[in-house]
Protein backbone atom coordinates (compact mmCIF):
# COMPACT_ATOMS: atom_id res chain seq x y z
CA UNK A 1 0.00 0.00 0.00
CA UNK A 2 2.65 2.51 0.89
CA UNK A 3 5.17 1.17 -2.05
CA UNK A 4 1.99 1.71 -4.78
CA UNK A 5 1.52 5.77 -2.80
CA UNK A 6 5.28 6.08 -3.32
CA UNK A 7 5.00 5.10 -6.85
CA UNK A 8 2.58 7.48 -7.36
CA UNK A 9 3.97 9.95 -5.75
CA UNK A 10 6.88 9.12 -7.50
CA UNK A 11 5.32 8.97 -11.32
CA UNK A 12 4.02 12.74 -10.63
CA UNK A 13 7.25 13.88 -9.42
CA UNK A 14 9.05 12.32 -12.33
CA UNK A 15 7.51 14.19 -15.02
CA UNK A 16 8.50 11.51 -17.68
CA UNK A 17 8.28 12.56 -21.54
CA UNK A 18 8.97 10.86 -24.21
CA UNK A 19 12.13 10.36 -26.86
CA UNK A 20 10.79 12.63 -29.37
CA UNK A 21 10.24 15.11 -26.61
CA UNK A 22 13.51 14.87 -24.90
CA UNK A 23 14.56 16.02 -27.85
CA UNK A 24 12.18 19.08 -28.86
CA UNK A 25 13.16 20.21 -25.10
CA UNK A 26 16.44 20.18 -25.18
CA UNK A 27 16.43 22.07 -28.93
CA UNK A 28 14.16 24.37 -27.33
CA UNK A 29 15.73 24.97 -24.15
CA UNK A 30 19.40 25.76 -26.23
CA UNK A 31 17.61 27.72 -28.59
CA UNK A 32 15.50 30.13 -26.23
CA UNK A 33 17.79 30.77 -23.23
CA UNK A 34 20.88 31.51 -25.89
CA UNK A 35 18.05 33.91 -27.91
CA UNK A 36 17.31 35.84 -24.54
CA UNK A 37 20.83 36.14 -23.94
CA UNK A 38 21.34 37.83 -27.24
CA UNK A 39 18.25 39.90 -26.67
CA UNK A 40 18.67 40.97 -23.34
CA UNK A 41 22.79 41.90 -24.12
CA UNK A 42 21.50 44.74 -27.26
CA UNK A 43 18.46 45.79 -25.94
CA UNK A 44 20.57 47.15 -22.97
CA UNK A 45 23.20 48.31 -24.52
CA UNK A 46 21.10 50.25 -27.00
CA UNK A 47 19.10 51.65 -24.03
CA UNK A 48 22.45 51.65 -22.03
CA UNK A 49 20.56 50.06 -19.36
CA UNK A 50 21.94 46.99 -17.35
CA UNK A 51 18.84 46.47 -15.33
CA UNK A 52 16.91 46.29 -17.78
CA UNK A 53 18.95 43.52 -19.66
CA UNK A 54 19.58 42.10 -15.87
CA UNK A 55 15.39 41.80 -15.89
CA UNK A 56 15.15 40.78 -19.47
CA UNK A 57 17.69 37.78 -18.90
CA UNK A 58 16.38 36.56 -15.66
CA UNK A 59 12.66 36.92 -17.44
CA UNK A 60 13.22 35.14 -20.33
CA UNK A 61 14.85 32.58 -18.12
CA UNK A 62 11.77 32.05 -15.57
CA UNK A 63 9.93 31.64 -19.28
CA UNK A 64 11.57 28.97 -20.42
CA UNK A 65 12.22 27.60 -17.04
CA UNK A 66 8.12 26.92 -17.25
CA UNK A 67 8.00 25.68 -20.69
CA UNK A 68 10.99 23.25 -20.29
CA UNK A 69 10.45 21.38 -16.70
CA UNK A 70 6.99 20.72 -16.59
CA UNK A 71 5.97 17.61 -18.34
CA UNK A 72 3.73 19.54 -20.67
CA UNK A 73 1.62 17.43 -22.99
CA UNK A 74 3.22 18.96 -26.00
CA UNK A 75 6.50 16.84 -24.62
CA UNK A 76 4.68 14.19 -24.81
CA UNK A 77 2.67 13.39 -28.25
CA UNK A 78 4.62 10.22 -29.46
CA UNK A 79 4.68 7.74 -26.47
CA UNK A 80 6.66 4.45 -27.22
CA UNK A 81 4.51 2.07 -28.31
CA UNK A 82 5.99 -1.57 -26.94
CA UNK A 83 5.43 -4.30 -28.96
CA UNK A 84 3.19 -6.67 -27.44
CA UNK A 85 3.63 -9.25 -24.92
CA UNK A 86 4.82 -12.60 -26.21
CA UNK A 87 4.08 -11.47 -30.28
CA UNK A 88 7.36 -11.53 -32.08
CA UNK A 89 9.65 -13.38 -29.09
CA UNK A 90 8.65 -17.05 -30.87
CA UNK A 91 10.18 -15.53 -34.35
CA UNK A 92 13.35 -14.51 -33.12
CA UNK A 93 16.48 -15.77 -33.00
CA UNK A 94 17.29 -16.10 -29.47
CA UNK A 95 20.35 -15.28 -27.59
CA UNK A 96 22.54 -17.90 -26.53
CA UNK A 97 23.92 -17.13 -23.07
CA UNK A 98 25.84 -20.45 -21.13
CA UNK A 99 23.90 -22.94 -23.54
CA UNK A 100 20.79 -21.25 -22.60
CA UNK A 101 18.32 -19.66 -25.24
CA UNK A 102 17.60 -16.39 -22.80
CA UNK A 103 15.52 -14.11 -25.35
CA UNK B 1 16.24 15.84 -20.36
CA UNK B 2 13.27 12.44 -19.33
CA UNK B 3 12.76 13.70 -15.94
CA UNK B 4 11.49 17.21 -14.24
CA UNK B 5 14.42 16.89 -12.28
CA UNK B 6 17.19 16.37 -15.49
CA UNK B 7 15.32 18.89 -16.95
CA UNK B 8 15.34 21.69 -14.49
CA UNK B 9 18.95 20.77 -13.60
CA UNK B 10 20.32 20.95 -17.51
CA UNK B 11 18.04 24.16 -18.23
CA UNK B 12 19.55 25.83 -15.17
CA UNK B 13 22.83 24.38 -16.06
CA UNK B 14 22.84 25.86 -19.78
CA UNK B 15 21.61 29.41 -17.60
CA UNK B 16 24.31 29.42 -15.94
CA UNK B 17 26.53 29.35 -18.87
CA UNK B 18 24.75 32.00 -21.11
CA UNK B 19 24.58 34.00 -17.92
CA UNK B 20 28.88 34.25 -17.98
CA UNK B 21 28.83 34.96 -21.55
CA UNK B 22 26.36 37.85 -21.46
CA UNK B 23 28.59 39.58 -18.09
CA UNK B 24 31.47 38.50 -20.81
CA UNK B 25 30.34 40.34 -23.54
CA UNK B 26 28.48 43.34 -20.85
CA UNK B 27 32.19 43.93 -19.61
CA UNK B 28 33.69 44.18 -23.06
CA UNK B 29 31.62 46.71 -23.91
CA UNK B 30 33.15 49.11 -22.09
CA UNK B 31 36.46 49.13 -24.18
CA UNK B 32 33.82 50.49 -27.12
CA UNK B 33 32.86 53.24 -25.31
CA UNK B 34 35.69 56.16 -25.53
CA UNK B 35 37.12 58.07 -22.54
CA UNK B 36 38.64 61.31 -22.35
CA UNK B 37 38.58 62.68 -19.04
CA UNK B 38 40.16 66.38 -18.25
CA UNK B 39 40.53 68.33 -14.98
CA UNK B 40 42.46 71.49 -13.71
CA UNK B 41 43.33 71.89 -10.40
CA UNK B 42 44.86 74.16 -8.37
CA UNK B 43 45.55 74.88 -4.65
CA UNK B 44 44.40 77.79 -3.41
CA UNK B 45 45.30 78.04 0.46
CA UNK B 46 47.92 76.08 2.18
CA UNK B 47 48.44 75.63 6.03
CA UNK B 48 50.55 73.67 8.36
CA UNK B 49 49.40 73.12 12.23
CA UNK B 50 50.24 71.42 15.03
CA UNK B 51 48.31 69.08 16.73
CA UNK B 52 47.69 65.29 18.25
CA UNK B 53 46.35 62.42 16.22
CA UNK B 54 43.57 61.66 18.57
CA UNK B 55 42.59 63.19 22.14
CA UNK B 56 44.57 60.65 23.93
CA UNK B 57 47.42 61.13 22.33
CA UNK B 58 50.17 62.98 23.94
CA UNK B 59 52.92 63.24 21.32
CA UNK B 60 52.40 66.22 18.67
CA UNK B 61 51.98 65.82 14.66
CA UNK B 62 52.26 68.65 12.53
CA UNK B 63 49.25 68.27 9.44
CA UNK B 64 48.60 70.27 6.29
CA UNK B 65 45.31 71.33 5.71
CA UNK B 66 44.98 72.25 1.70
CA UNK B 67 41.99 74.16 0.34
CA UNK B 68 41.71 73.64 -3.76
CA UNK B 69 39.65 74.06 -6.57
CA UNK B 70 38.61 71.41 -8.96
CA UNK B 71 37.47 71.66 -12.39
CA UNK B 72 37.00 68.34 -14.01
CA UNK B 73 34.60 66.93 -16.81
CA UNK B 74 35.18 62.68 -16.09
CA UNK B 75 31.16 62.20 -18.42
CA UNK B 76 32.79 60.10 -20.62
CA UNK B 77 33.07 57.86 -17.68
CA UNK B 78 29.38 56.63 -17.52
CA UNK B 79 28.79 53.63 -19.62
CA UNK B 80 26.03 51.22 -19.02
CA UNK B 81 28.22 49.33 -17.38
CA UNK B 82 29.50 51.71 -14.80
CA UNK B 83 28.27 51.36 -11.06
CA UNK B 84 30.17 54.45 -9.88
CA UNK B 85 33.29 56.45 -10.21
CA UNK B 86 35.39 56.47 -7.58
CA UNK B 87 36.77 60.66 -7.57
CA UNK B 88 39.77 61.43 -5.55
CA UNK B 89 42.41 64.27 -4.85
CA UNK B 90 45.70 62.99 -3.27
CA UNK B 91 48.34 65.19 -2.99
CA UNK B 92 52.22 63.77 -3.80
CA UNK B 93 55.40 64.65 -2.19
CA UNK B 94 59.33 63.62 -2.51
CA UNK B 95 60.78 62.09 0.53
CA UNK B 96 63.25 64.21 1.66
CA UNK B 97 64.93 62.16 4.14
CA UNK B 98 65.65 59.18 1.05
CA UNK B 99 68.62 61.45 -0.44
CA UNK B 100 69.68 61.50 -4.04
CA UNK B 101 68.10 57.57 -4.36
CA UNK B 102 64.24 59.08 -3.89
CA UNK B 103 65.03 62.56 -5.64
CA UNK B 104 62.25 63.46 -8.03
CA UNK B 105 60.04 60.56 -6.83
CA UNK B 106 56.62 61.09 -5.51
CA UNK B 107 57.34 58.72 -3.02
CA UNK B 108 54.72 59.75 -0.65
CA UNK B 109 51.08 60.02 -1.72
CA UNK B 110 47.76 60.71 0.21
CA UNK B 111 44.34 61.19 -0.67
CA UNK B 112 42.89 64.70 0.48
CA UNK B 113 39.76 64.50 -0.54
CA UNK B 114 37.05 61.75 -2.04
CA UNK B 115 33.24 61.51 -3.56
CA UNK B 116 31.56 58.79 -4.94
CA UNK B 117 29.37 59.88 -8.00
CA UNK B 118 26.80 56.52 -8.77
CA UNK B 119 25.10 55.98 -12.10
CA UNK B 120 21.70 56.19 -11.71
CA UNK B 121 21.09 52.72 -12.14
CA UNK B 122 23.21 52.20 -8.24
CA UNK B 123 21.87 55.21 -6.69
CA UNK B 124 19.88 53.07 -4.64
CA UNK B 125 22.97 51.84 -3.00
CA UNK B 126 24.05 55.45 -1.83
CA UNK B 127 24.44 55.65 1.37
CA UNK B 128 22.88 58.72 2.34
CA UNK B 129 19.54 60.05 4.26
CA UNK B 130 15.79 59.32 2.36
CA UNK B 131 16.00 62.74 1.51
CA UNK B 132 19.17 63.43 0.24
CA UNK B 133 18.33 59.97 -1.95
CA UNK B 134 14.88 61.30 -3.06
CA UNK B 135 16.68 64.07 -4.62
CA UNK B 136 19.28 62.63 -6.18
CA UNK B 137 16.65 60.00 -7.60
CA UNK B 138 14.59 63.08 -8.73
CA UNK B 139 17.84 64.65 -10.39
CA UNK B 140 17.36 61.95 -12.64
CA UNK B 141 14.45 60.89 -13.61
CA UNK B 142 13.55 58.45 -16.34
CA UNK B 143 17.32 58.27 -17.36
CA UNK B 144 19.80 55.30 -17.18
CA UNK B 145 22.86 56.80 -17.54
CA UNK B 146 23.82 60.16 -16.48
CA UNK B 147 27.40 61.40 -17.66
CA UNK B 148 26.02 65.27 -16.53
CA UNK B 149 26.75 63.81 -12.68
CA UNK B 150 30.73 63.46 -13.77
CA UNK B 151 31.10 67.44 -14.20
CA UNK B 152 32.96 68.91 -10.94
CA UNK B 153 33.19 72.06 -9.92
CA UNK B 154 34.53 72.86 -6.98
CA UNK B 155 35.44 76.24 -5.48
CA UNK B 156 38.34 76.48 -3.08
CA UNK B 157 36.97 73.56 -1.56
CA UNK B 158 38.55 72.40 1.94
CA UNK B 159 40.52 68.88 1.91
CA UNK B 160 38.14 66.01 3.39
CA UNK B 161 41.27 64.48 5.15
CA UNK B 162 44.43 66.27 6.59
CA UNK B 163 47.59 65.40 5.24
CA UNK B 164 50.47 63.97 7.94
CA UNK B 165 53.82 62.17 7.92
CA UNK B 166 54.89 59.16 9.84
CA UNK B 167 57.61 61.43 11.22
CA UNK B 168 55.29 64.24 12.04
CA UNK B 169 56.77 66.72 10.03
CA UNK B 170 55.33 68.49 6.88
CA UNK B 171 56.21 72.32 7.30
CA UNK B 172 58.10 73.72 4.32
CA UNK B 173 57.91 70.54 2.25
CA UNK B 174 58.87 71.20 -0.95
CA UNK B 175 58.11 70.09 -4.38
CA UNK B 176 54.32 69.00 -3.38
CA UNK B 177 51.55 68.38 -6.14
CA UNK B 178 48.03 67.96 -6.36
CA UNK B 179 46.79 65.04 -9.12
CA UNK B 180 43.34 64.24 -9.82
CA UNK B 181 42.38 60.45 -9.49
CA UNK B 182 39.51 58.16 -10.52
CA UNK B 183 38.68 54.67 -10.48
CA UNK B 184 35.84 53.30 -12.10
CA UNK B 185 33.49 50.58 -10.46
CA UNK B 186 32.24 48.18 -12.99
CA UNK B 187 28.65 46.42 -12.50
CA UNK B 188 30.83 43.54 -14.17
CA UNK B 189 34.20 42.84 -15.35
CA UNK B 190 37.69 44.77 -14.68
CA UNK B 191 38.31 47.80 -12.67
CA UNK B 192 40.07 50.35 -14.07
CA UNK B 193 41.96 53.61 -12.55
CA UNK B 194 43.25 56.70 -13.82
CA UNK B 195 45.53 55.29 -16.70
CA UNK B 196 49.32 56.37 -17.25
CA UNK B 197 49.14 54.59 -21.30
CA UNK B 198 46.52 55.13 -24.09
CA UNK B 199 44.49 52.31 -24.11
CA UNK B 200 42.50 52.00 -27.70
CA UNK B 201 39.99 54.89 -27.57
CA UNK B 202 40.42 55.06 -23.43
CA UNK B 203 42.69 58.59 -23.24
CA UNK B 204 44.91 59.66 -20.13
CA UNK B 205 43.47 62.81 -18.11
CA UNK B 206 44.07 66.08 -19.78
CA UNK B 207 45.52 68.09 -17.10
CA UNK B 208 44.61 66.49 -13.73
CA UNK B 209 48.06 68.10 -12.10
CA UNK B 210 48.26 71.16 -10.28
CA UNK B 211 51.32 73.28 -10.30
CA UNK B 212 54.21 71.72 -7.70
CA UNK B 213 54.30 74.50 -4.21
CA UNK B 214 55.65 74.27 -1.09
CA UNK B 215 54.04 74.33 2.11
CA UNK B 216 54.40 76.83 4.71
CA UNK B 217 56.02 77.10 7.65
CA UNK B 218 53.94 76.28 10.70
CA UNK B 219 51.00 78.48 11.09
CA UNK B 220 51.53 80.79 8.19
CA UNK B 221 48.63 81.52 6.23
CA UNK B 222 49.32 81.91 2.73
CA UNK B 223 50.54 79.98 -0.47
CA UNK B 224 54.69 80.77 0.41
CA UNK B 225 55.63 80.45 -3.17
CA UNK B 226 54.33 79.10 -6.33
CA UNK B 227 56.79 77.15 -9.04
CA UNK B 228 55.77 76.00 -12.19
CA UNK B 229 55.80 72.65 -12.80
CA UNK C 1 21.03 4.30 -4.15
CA UNK C 2 20.25 0.66 -4.04
CA UNK C 3 21.60 0.45 -7.55
CA UNK C 4 24.73 1.95 -6.54
CA UNK C 5 25.09 -1.12 -4.05
CA UNK C 6 23.87 -3.44 -6.61
CA UNK C 7 25.96 -1.94 -9.39
CA UNK C 8 29.63 -1.28 -8.07
CA UNK C 9 31.17 -0.95 -11.30
CA UNK C 10 28.93 2.49 -11.52
CA UNK C 11 29.59 3.57 -7.67
CA UNK C 12 32.87 3.79 -8.49
CA UNK C 13 31.92 5.86 -11.98
CA UNK C 14 30.09 7.99 -10.21
CA UNK C 15 32.50 8.34 -7.22
CA UNK C 16 35.49 9.12 -9.85
CA UNK C 17 33.31 11.91 -11.49
CA UNK C 18 32.69 13.64 -8.32
CA UNK C 19 36.65 12.95 -7.05
CA UNK C 20 37.61 14.59 -10.55
CA UNK C 21 35.13 17.71 -10.29
CA UNK C 22 36.25 17.85 -6.88
CA UNK C 23 40.22 18.09 -7.92
CA UNK C 24 39.66 19.92 -11.18
CA UNK C 25 38.25 23.04 -8.76
CA UNK C 26 41.37 22.73 -6.74
CA UNK C 27 43.91 22.54 -9.07
CA UNK C 28 41.75 26.03 -11.21
CA UNK C 29 42.35 27.45 -7.54
CA UNK C 30 46.09 26.78 -7.07
CA UNK C 31 46.53 27.87 -10.97
CA UNK C 32 44.94 31.47 -10.01
CA UNK C 33 46.79 31.11 -6.95
CA UNK C 34 50.63 30.95 -8.67
CA UNK C 35 49.07 33.13 -11.99
CA UNK C 36 48.50 35.83 -9.47
CA UNK C 37 50.77 34.92 -6.45
CA UNK C 38 48.39 35.44 -4.15
CA UNK C 39 47.65 32.54 -1.64
CA UNK C 40 43.53 33.34 -1.71
CA UNK C 41 42.75 35.07 -5.76
CA UNK C 42 39.09 34.98 -5.24
CA UNK C 43 37.55 36.73 -2.38
CA UNK C 44 33.37 37.18 -1.01
CA UNK C 45 32.65 40.35 0.38
CA UNK C 46 31.47 40.01 3.57
CA UNK C 47 31.27 43.38 5.24
CA UNK C 48 29.20 47.07 3.90
CA UNK C 49 32.56 49.14 4.30
CA UNK C 50 32.79 49.79 1.03
CA UNK C 51 29.20 50.13 -0.42
CA UNK C 52 28.05 51.66 -2.81
CA UNK C 53 31.48 49.88 -4.66
CA UNK C 54 31.31 46.06 -3.45
CA UNK C 55 27.94 44.74 -1.32
CA UNK C 56 27.64 41.83 0.67
CA UNK C 57 28.38 38.12 -1.29
CA UNK C 58 30.26 40.33 -4.77
CA UNK C 59 33.14 38.13 -6.14
CA UNK C 60 36.23 39.76 -6.53
CA UNK C 61 39.55 38.78 -8.57
CA UNK C 62 42.69 39.88 -7.07
CA UNK C 63 46.17 39.94 -8.46
CA UNK C 64 49.29 40.36 -6.25
CA UNK C 65 52.09 40.81 -8.75
CA UNK C 66 53.58 44.24 -9.12
CA UNK C 67 54.92 44.27 -12.67
CA UNK C 68 54.89 47.28 -14.19
CA UNK C 69 54.57 49.72 -10.93
CA UNK C 70 53.95 49.73 -7.02
CA UNK C 71 50.68 49.30 -5.14
CA UNK C 72 49.30 52.76 -5.12
CA UNK C 73 46.87 55.12 -3.21
CA UNK C 74 43.55 54.75 -4.44
CA UNK C 75 43.73 50.87 -4.96
CA UNK C 76 41.30 48.51 -3.47
CA UNK C 77 43.46 46.31 -1.23
CA UNK C 78 42.71 42.98 0.46
CA UNK C 79 44.76 42.76 3.42
CA UNK C 80 45.54 40.60 7.08
CA UNK C 81 45.58 41.88 10.32
CA UNK C 82 48.07 40.29 12.73
CA UNK C 83 45.74 38.29 15.08
CA UNK C 84 42.69 38.66 12.83
CA UNK C 85 41.30 35.67 10.31
CA UNK C 86 39.38 37.16 8.21
CA UNK C 87 40.83 39.56 5.71
CA UNK C 88 39.32 43.14 5.36
CA UNK C 89 38.98 44.48 1.46
CA UNK C 90 39.87 48.41 2.02
CA UNK C 91 41.18 50.91 -0.66
CA UNK C 92 44.82 52.24 -0.05
CA UNK C 93 44.89 56.01 0.80
CA UNK C 94 48.36 56.90 2.36
CA UNK C 95 51.68 55.78 1.34
CA UNK C 96 54.63 56.95 2.74
CA UNK C 97 57.69 55.88 0.95
CA UNK C 98 58.66 53.29 -1.52
CA UNK C 99 58.88 49.00 -1.94
CA UNK C 100 58.48 46.73 0.94
CA UNK C 101 59.36 49.29 3.65
CA UNK C 102 56.42 52.18 2.76
CA UNK C 103 53.85 53.00 5.12
CA UNK C 104 50.61 52.23 4.21
CA UNK C 105 46.97 53.49 5.20
CA UNK C 106 43.83 52.10 4.13
CA UNK C 107 39.74 52.96 4.52
CA UNK C 108 36.69 51.90 3.60
CA UNK C 109 34.64 54.28 1.30
CA UNK C 110 31.80 53.78 3.59
CA UNK C 111 33.37 54.48 6.84
CA UNK C 112 34.07 57.75 8.14
CA UNK C 113 37.63 57.29 9.59
CA UNK C 114 40.64 55.29 8.32
CA UNK C 115 41.58 51.90 9.33
CA UNK C 116 43.82 52.82 12.20
CA UNK C 117 41.80 51.39 14.67
CA UNK C 118 41.36 48.18 12.28
CA UNK C 119 45.31 47.26 13.08
CA UNK C 120 46.67 45.38 15.49
CA UNK C 121 47.65 47.16 19.02
CA UNK C 122 50.04 50.17 18.35
CA UNK C 123 50.23 49.52 14.66
CA UNK C 124 49.12 53.05 12.73
CA UNK C 125 50.35 51.52 9.59
CA UNK C 126 49.95 48.56 7.06
CA UNK C 127 52.99 47.10 5.15
CA UNK C 128 53.35 45.96 1.14
CA UNK C 129 53.61 42.45 2.81
CA UNK C 130 50.73 42.25 4.46
CA UNK C 131 48.64 42.90 1.30
CA UNK C 132 47.32 39.32 -0.17
CA UNK C 133 46.26 41.35 -3.24
CA UNK C 134 44.63 44.15 -5.39
CA UNK C 135 41.29 43.80 -6.54
CA UNK C 136 40.91 44.01 -10.15
CA UNK C 137 38.12 41.99 -11.86
CA UNK C 138 34.14 41.99 -10.04
CA UNK C 139 31.27 39.82 -10.61
CA UNK C 140 28.38 40.95 -8.50
CA UNK C 141 26.52 38.42 -5.71
CA UNK C 142 27.41 35.34 -7.01
CA UNK C 143 29.53 34.73 -3.65
CA UNK C 144 26.40 35.09 -1.95
CA UNK C 145 25.19 31.18 -1.60
CA UNK C 146 28.63 31.00 0.90
CA UNK C 147 27.25 34.23 3.10
CA UNK C 148 23.93 32.36 3.58
CA UNK C 149 25.45 28.95 4.09
CA UNK C 150 27.79 30.21 6.81
CA UNK C 151 25.37 32.44 8.53
CA UNK C 152 22.28 30.43 8.43
CA UNK C 153 23.47 26.42 9.30
CA UNK C 154 20.04 25.26 9.03
CA UNK C 155 20.03 26.01 4.98
CA UNK C 156 22.59 22.94 5.17
CA UNK C 157 20.11 20.75 6.68
CA UNK C 158 17.30 22.16 3.96
CA UNK C 159 19.77 21.25 1.37
CA UNK C 160 20.49 17.75 2.37
CA UNK C 161 17.00 16.83 2.93
CA UNK C 162 16.13 18.38 -0.45
CA UNK C 163 18.86 16.06 -1.78
CA UNK C 164 17.67 13.35 0.00
CA UNK C 165 14.38 13.81 -1.38
CA UNK C 166 15.60 13.55 -4.95
CA UNK C 167 17.22 10.29 -4.18
CA UNK C 168 14.13 9.23 -2.64
CA UNK C 169 11.79 10.52 -5.60
CA UNK C 170 14.06 8.70 -8.17
CA UNK C 171 12.81 5.36 -9.32
CA UNK C 172 15.42 2.49 -10.50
Amino acid sequence: MADQLLDQVREAAEGQIDFKGQELAELLATILLAAVGVISFVVGFINQDIKLALYLGLGGTALTLALIVPPWPFLNRHPVRWLPVGGVEKKSQGIMMDGQVIA
Amino acid sequence: MHSTIVRGQNVFGFFTTVCFVVAALIAASDLLAPRTPKATVAVKDLQVVRGRPHYYSTKKEEYAIIRFSLSADLSSLFSWNTKQVFVYVSASWPNSTLGDAGKGEMVNEAVIWDTIITNPSADHLQNIGPAAMKKLVRSTKGKTIDPSRGKLELKNQKAKYQITSPDGKLAETDNMVLKLHYNVQPWVGVLTWTPQIEFGSWKKVKGGISKAFKLPAIKAKKVVEKKSA
Amino acid sequence: MLSALQNPRQAAAQLLNFGLILSTAFMMWKGLSVISDSPSPIVVVLSGSMEPAFQRGDLLFLWNRNLMEETKVGEIVVYNVKGKDIPIVHRLVRKFGLGEEAKLLTKGDNNLADDTELYARGQDYIERKDIIGSVIAYIPFVGYVTILLSEHPWLKTVMLGLMGLVVVMQRE
